[in-house]
């Protein structure tokens, strides 16, 4: 017997039983997590939208466009696995990371391109700075630190190689041009108040 | 203008769009993962906008509203091909269907954007973006799940082998292939055909699947005419649950 | 959506002595001085895990409370009310999405979150056990429920806990469409025919009791949290967001001409408060133990997709691919 449902879907899925008779226990490891960036606009830079858990770096992509962009239309969309992003401290109470970082004892001769991003305010969303040419995030931090330290601070840096980014290809920026707006996502498109109005009236008569 | 052929294509491509959104829509909450949960559900959401962009061309030419076209037929009334009306099944015939389906979808879509009929080939324009990620997200599922283990290969390969010939239904021609063709409005089911059959197989390369002889397929027609699987008429009678209980008020 | 309310414990007598003094000192500071904690943060072990209990159970009511409305979204009737339903319940995976990952900064994985759900240890808002018999069901739902989750989940986007904020801060910014999209619906029922009208007042009062414990026991029957209040976990006491609730909601329920089942319901002049009969806690009581209306057949849902979902996720996860705690 399949149990009936007042959700004709659940009555499909068969089930038989609802006792919760020794479950599989999920034994498996989960999927790596992705960090997700958005670009609302051309002239805007990324921002740190969240994270995605996929199996790999194309799917965390092809994830993280419905559950960040879904809303708005984007101009870019990044994703970079967590475990290729170094963090510095976080700092509190107007204090600079940036004061802390040092120039690093050895320079490299290879280097290549790393992307800075910042969080400017405790509880915000992680912003992207620049970039800069470094063999090491500790010489991308220092070289970041002579780049984009000003007097208002930073309270957290967050380094990604450019190697380890994807990006929606420049082809494809069109996956955000749909039909109209979706305005039916949008609360404005919900005005009734002249409903209400006419039925206040009625009931008044 | 040839009206009669222009509302023929536009039915059946509206009622394609209407019935698989609404199939798809039926995984929202149940997805494998919540990623893509979220993605399958957006795209589902696309092709219900779709369809109701396509009723309301089908107003303009005279027909009902919308809501009234959608709501209120029978599945004989219904010209969407068999394949968007089947089951969700579990999450790898669901992915196949999307993975065939979307990739006429997106040629259709491709083609019509250089349509004469100028109304069509404005939303077909409109729409390339969201037709294009559904392609790409497809693409991406199939090479994933056709190269991970055994039993994702056997579970694809299996929902392929039963799906391909509705597949194939979703080419039945119809009585005003050559008005259309002619008349410079679509370029008629077999040219989107030699094309699908190209872009598919392509994919399918990339991956451990295997994709039957095509000339051994008998295709399921049918679905053009009216005629449907047993599973239409349920799905429609679900669907139209509330609307029916008073088709003339507002909800 | 989420109310809340109910889910913290009593901390021990011993809790707080193993906690250095002078890192508490700091932190207490920092909330003091109105900064957020991020999660590479020092934070108290109680801290850490009152915060993980909330936002999970906070995630499991979102994915749980996709349910109820997800009941009729096959039958939406007409082309807009059908978009937005679909859109809506995708939100509330969406929000569990984002409620996840807030939590797993914490350090515990979704995958824990998922199992510890389903094998019942973890608890989500009760009202979700309830079940949504008519398609106004989803429009109370859609507009009440929400309406709710909003008062708590605004009061919790101010609170201590960085990512928590910002999830909430994209939750709140979505849940004013449910909100819309709920009152619009539930307007049409109610300014419609008789069917209908007589549709949306028995859904209402089929709500009302769920409604009236979503934000929890009232404050003399609660916990004492004075130390969550200080570090900015709870931000406001389930009273004060019940009489918050009423204050916003009833009069836009009366102008409908619709009868709240409760007739000591009104606004005292004296105290500026709403009187009400006293919801019946034991019945509370009895559905967050696990024996509501749908407290089985919601948990057999979820695992059933989990279980239809295994074999996508075994395929793909590769032995290499570590898991490690989120960033922000």
């Amino acid at each position: 017997m399949t149990i009936q449902s007042l959700d004709p879907r659940v009555s499909r899925l068969g089930l038989t039983s609802l006792q919760n008779d020794d479950a599989e226990q999920a034994t498996v490891n989960q999927f790596p997590t992705f960090q997700v960036f958005t670009q609302k606009k051309e002239d805007k830079p990324f921002e740190h939208g969240g994270i995605v858990h996929a199996p790999n770096i194309e799917m965390a992509l092809i994830f993280a466009k419905e559950q960040y962009s879904r809303r708005f239309t984007c101009s870019g969309l990044a994703v970079a696995a967590t475990t290729s992003v170094k963090t510095t401290d976080v700092s509190e109470n107007k204090e600079d990371i940036y004061n802390l970082i040092q120039e690093p004892a050895v320079s490299s001769s290879e280097k290549e391109p790393y992307e800075i991003f910042h969080l400017n305010k405790r509880g915000k969303q992680t912003v992207y700075a620049g970039s800069v040419e470094a063999g090491s995030f500790e010489e991308a931090a220092w070289e970041a630190k002579k780049a984009f330290q000003n007097d208002k601070p930073v309270y957290n840096l967050w380094l990604i190689r450019r190697n380890d980014i994807l990006f929606i290809d420049e082809e494809d920026k069109d996956i955000w041009a749909t039909l109209g707006d979706k305005k039916y996502r949008d609360a404005l498109d919900y005005k009734a108040t002249d409903k209400i109005k006419a039925f206040k009236e009625e009931q008044n008569r | 203008m040839n009206t009669p052929a222009i509302k023929d294509l536009l039915y059946k491509m509206a009622d394609d769009q209407l019935i698989l959104g609404h199939r798809n829509s039926e995984w929202t909450g149940f997805g494998p993962v919540l990623e893509e949960d979220i993605a399958f559900s957006s795209m589902a959401q696309d092709k219900i906008g779709q369809s109701q962009a396509l009723y309301q061309l089908l107003h303009e030419l005279g027909e009902a509203e919308p809501d009234t076209i959608a709501f209120t037929r029978n599945a004989e009334q219904f010209h969407n091909c068999q394949l968007t009306e089947l089951p969700i099944g579990e999450y790898d015939f669901s992915l196949i269907r999307h993975f065939l389906f979307d990739h006429a979808e997106l040629i259709r879509f491709e083609m019509l954007a250089n349509s004469r009929y100028e109304p069509l080939a404005q939303l077909a324009r409109k729409i390339k973006g969201e037709i294009k990620y559904h392609v790409m997200h497809a693409n991406t599922w199939i090479k994933q799940l056709g190269n991970a283990n055994e039993e994702s290969i056997s579970r694809l390969q299996n929902s392929l082998e039963y799906a391909l010939p509705y597949a194939l239904g979703i080419f039945e021609e119809g009585a005003h292939e050559e008005a259309l063709q002619s008349e410079g409005i679509f370029p008629g089911e077999k040219a989107v055909m030699e094309e699908w059959k190209k872009r598919i197989s392509e994919r399918i390369e990339q991956t451990a699947l295997r994709l039957p002889d095509f000339s051994q397929l008998q295709p399921v027609y049918g679905g053009r005419k009216g005629q449907h699987s047993e599973h239409l008429q349920p799905l429609l009678d679900e669907m139209s649950e509330v609307f029916r209980i008073d088709p003339t008020a507002e909800w | 959506m989420y109310g809340g309310g109910n889910t913290f414990e009593a901390p021990k007598q011993n809790e707080m002595q193993a906690e250095d003094p002078q890192k508490l000192a700091e932190f207490e500071a920092r909330i003091e001085r109105g900064e957020k904690i991020e999660p590479s943060d020092w934070m108290p072990a109680l801290y850490r895990k009152q915060l993980i209990r909330m936002i999970e159970q906070h995630a499991h009511s979102e994915i749980i409370g996709a349910l109820p409305e997800g009941t009729w979204i096959t039958r939406a009737p007409g082309f807009r009310r059908k978009l937005a339903l679909m859109a809506k319940v995708q939100d509330e995976v969406g929000h569990a999405q984002l409620l996840y990952s807030a939590a797993e900064t914490l350090g515990k994985s979704r995958e824990d979150m998922l199992s510890d759900l389903i094998s019942g240890k973890s608890k989500y808002s009760n009202i979700f056990n309830y079940p949504a018999f008519t398609w106004a069901d989803t429009a109370v739902i859609a507009w009440l429920v929400d309406a709710g989750a909003i008062v708590n989940q605004l009061a919790n986007s101010r609170g201590s806990y960085a990512p928590y904020s910002r999830a909430l801060e994209r939750i709140c910014a979505e849940e004013s469409f449910h909100l819309k999209y709920g009152h619009h619906a539930v307007i049409h029922l109610a300014t419609g025919t008789p069917t209908q009208r007589k549709m949306v007042q028995e859904a209402l009062n089929r709500w009302w009791a769920p409604l009236m414990h979503f934000f929890g026991p009232p404050d003399k029957m609660s916990v004492h949290t004075e130390v969550l209040m200080k570090w900015k976990v709870k931000m406001a006491t389930n009273d004060d967001m019940r009489q918050q609730f009423l204050d916003m909601y009833v009069p836009k329920i009366w102008e409908l001409g619709l009868t709240i089942p409760d007739e000591n319901l009104r606004k005292n002049e004296e105290t500026g408060k709403w009187d009400y009969t006293e919801p019946d806690w034991e019945e509370f009581k009895r559905v967050i133990n696990g024996d509501g209306p749908l407290n089985k057949e919601r948990l057999a849902v979820r695992r059933i997709a989990e279980e239809r979902g295994r074999w996508v996720r075994n395929a793909l996860l590769k032995s290499e691919a570590n898991y490690v705690t989120p960033l922000a």
